[in-house]
């Protein structure tokens, strides 16, 4: 667990040397924090402005030329360029069937490769692993031809499907549910429950936190995906936001609105950023949690 | 990769040999593995053979043309000056990025290895580019880089003329590099992190103890040596990362000023839907790609493991 950090102990000897140590880690902290900060904090003032171009100097103080009336007066440009809501929509869709699709497939698999017996069950979970080591733009231009072939370009199944068999899924609720004692789930063996029954009235609502990770690190993977929608999308309709943030960078020709452009940028972010600050601990337990060594 | 836990195995090995009454429970087992079966066979197994299968075809779906042609595919893209230049640029931006993530990821993660408040919240702050959309990040670093941009603003401060960065052959792409940094530097920090939390507290006391009370002598003999596995790790992943890297050149230069920022999946890319025509060329740089990868994770995996500090 990273939220519980290490002990202080007491020092026999008092001096100046850990206060200052402390403020010069928490200066340093605080100073890259705002570095962090600071293309997003400008993309936000941005699409609080009027003016469409880029002006040097860049005019980085809030207050001034800044408005809620030009904010919302972006987001209805915004919201009526094209099929925005259409696409906005389909973002939302085609994340929440992979979310399902892949947290359901992998609650099952995880369970079934950390606490179940079945034959075959170690070449299945090698083959898992293996997935792992192919990059997915090995097998995307064969996933293109295999979609044409199935004529699914531009469909919803075409964009959801291919997305849904996540090893990272399956790994984060198979380390999580070899966490869960062997004892729960005897006494249960003893009152009879058969093992389906076992997994989903005792093990599954243990399992919340591995839950939530995985549906966070879905739910970001598929609202971010670029390359696998940019490949079997070709039809405006069935764009997804990265898609329209592609292509509203060329809507204008060569010139970039800027306060239009970051308006749909904050409204592409929203959701994923919302998200981890929202559950923040499950997600950096999750990438600790996947990636422990097993020392 | 991921590392299998041995001791677990060996428990469920013993609690195995327990078990009497086993057909239920392999019956459940087998029932809840063929979901992931399905979509693992269909959607990765099944394109990765087919994928090799086309490189091994000269194949145009759009004008029906389809004929054998062997490794002339692979003789092909090897000799083709474009993928070579593409895989110069991503193997150079490998061999940059991966060091500098690597080292920034461990620096962050010894920054925010304290349990208070501002630490858990710089680094949560700290961390927001990992989880926002490369579009995203490349369409707000398009303006950062721009002639009217953040960077040649803080520049101006120094006395260094406006550049526009991202048009030149030089800076364009040192600019999508330090992005990349920029953004994928906090993700790894988060498996240093959970590295620096798994050192028990008496491994430290024990070192104050021994003698070694710098900070570098810690770094030394403690942090660094006790940190080896998140290192093969955080490289390995930020290697595979790096040879995948496409979503940020797409957005910001496709590939240009002259090819300076080309790399491979660009060139597939180009090969499937720009210069529409050859399918079986795109596979085949995507298997050569995938053999450079393999190659680069196993020789990294060997060095870092067997190299004792």
């Amino acid at each position: 667990m990273l939220s519980t950090g290490k002990k202080v102990y007491a020092r026999p000897k008092r001096s100046m040397r850990p206060l200052l140590k402390k403020t010069i880690i928490y200066v340093l902290s605080i100073v890259l924090a705002m570095i962090y900060l600071l293309p997003f904090y400008w993309t936000v003032i941005k699409a609080f402005r009027n003016s469409i171009f880029a002006n040097f100097p860049p005019n980085l103080n809030p207050l001034s030329e800044t408005s809620l009336s030009y904010f919302l007066a972006n987001l209805r440009t915004v919201w009526s360029f094209g099929d925005f809501p259409l696409w906005y929509f389909n973002s939302v869709f085609v994340s929440a069937c992979v979310v399902a699709g892949s947290v359901f497939v992998g609650m099952l698999s995880g369970y079934a490769f950390a606490k179940l017996k079945f034959p075959g069950r170690n070449v299945l979970f090698y083959a898992v692993l293996a997935t792992l080591m192919i990059p997915f733009p090995v097998i995307s231009i064969a996933s293109y031809v295999f979609m044409l072939d199935l004529n699914w370009l531009s469909t919803y199944q075409g964009l959801i499907l291919p997305q849904i068999a996540s090893a990272l899924d399956v790994f984060i609720m198979r380390q999580y549910f070899l966490t869960i004692p062997e004892e729960m789930e005897l006494a249960a063996k003893i009152d009879g429950l058969r093992p389906w029954q076992i997994f989903f009235s005792i093990d599954l609502p243990n399992a919340k936190p591995a839950i939530a990770a995985a549906t966070i690190f879905s739910f970001i993977g598929s609202w971010n995906n670029f390359l696998w929608p940019l490949m079997e999308v070709h039809s405006l309709n069935m764009f997804t936001l990265p898609l329209v943030l592609n292509f509203f960078k060329g809507a204008n020709g060569t010139q970039i609105y800027w306060n239009q452009m970051m308006t749909v940028n904050i409204l592409t972010m929203i959701p994923t950023i919302a998200i981890f600050v929202a559950f923040e601990r499950y997600f950096i337990n999750g990438i600790s949690m996947t990636f422990s060594d097993g020392r | 990769m991921v590392c299998l836990n041995t001791e677990v195995y060996q428990v469920n090995k013993i609690r195995e040999g327990k078990k009497k009454n086993k057909s239920p429970e392999k019956m459940t087992g087998i029932l809840f593995i063929i979901p992931l079966m399905i979509f693992i066979s269909v959607f990765t197994f099944f394109p990765a053979i087919y994928s090799f299968v086309i490189s091994l075809f000269h194949y145009n779906p759009f004008f029906h043309s389809i004929y054998f042609t062997g490794v002339s595919n692979y003789i092909h893209v090897v000799e083709s000056p474009a993928f070579l230049k593409s895989l110069l640029n991503v193997l150079l931006y490998t061999a940059v990025v991966v060091t500098v993530q690597t080292f920034l990821a461990f620096v962050y993660a010894l920054l925010f290895n304290t349990a208070s408040k501002i630490s858990r919240i710089a680094r949560a702050i700290v961390f927001i580019p990992a989880v926002v959309s490369p579009v995203s990040m490349s369409i707000i670093f398009i303006w950062v880089f721009s002639d009217s941009g953040l960077v040649n603003f803080f520049l101006s401060f120094f006395g260094i003329a406006p550049h526009n960065w991202l048009f030149s052959t030089e800076f364009a792409f040192p600019a999508i590099m330090a992005m990349n940094i920029f953004t994928t530097a906090p993700y790894f920090m988060i498996i240093y992190s959970a590295g620096l939390q798994a050192i028990p507290q008496d491994v430290l006391d024990a070192a104050k103890i021994d003698g070694i009370t710098s900070a570098f002598a810690r770094f030394r003999y403690i942090y660094f040596p006790m940190m080896r596995f998140s290192t093969v790790l955080v490289v390995i992943l930020g290697l595979t990362g790096a040879m995948q890297l496409f979503d940020q050149i797409y957005v910001i230069t496709d590939g240009g000023p002259a090819r300076s920022t080309y790399v491979p999946l660009m060139y597939i890319y180009n090969r499937t839907f720009v210069y529409i025509g050859d399918i079986g060329l795109a596979a085949a740089a995507s298997f050569v790609l995938f053999v450079i990868i393999m190659a680069l994770t196993i020789t990294q995996r060997k060095v870092i493991t067997e190299r004792t500090w």
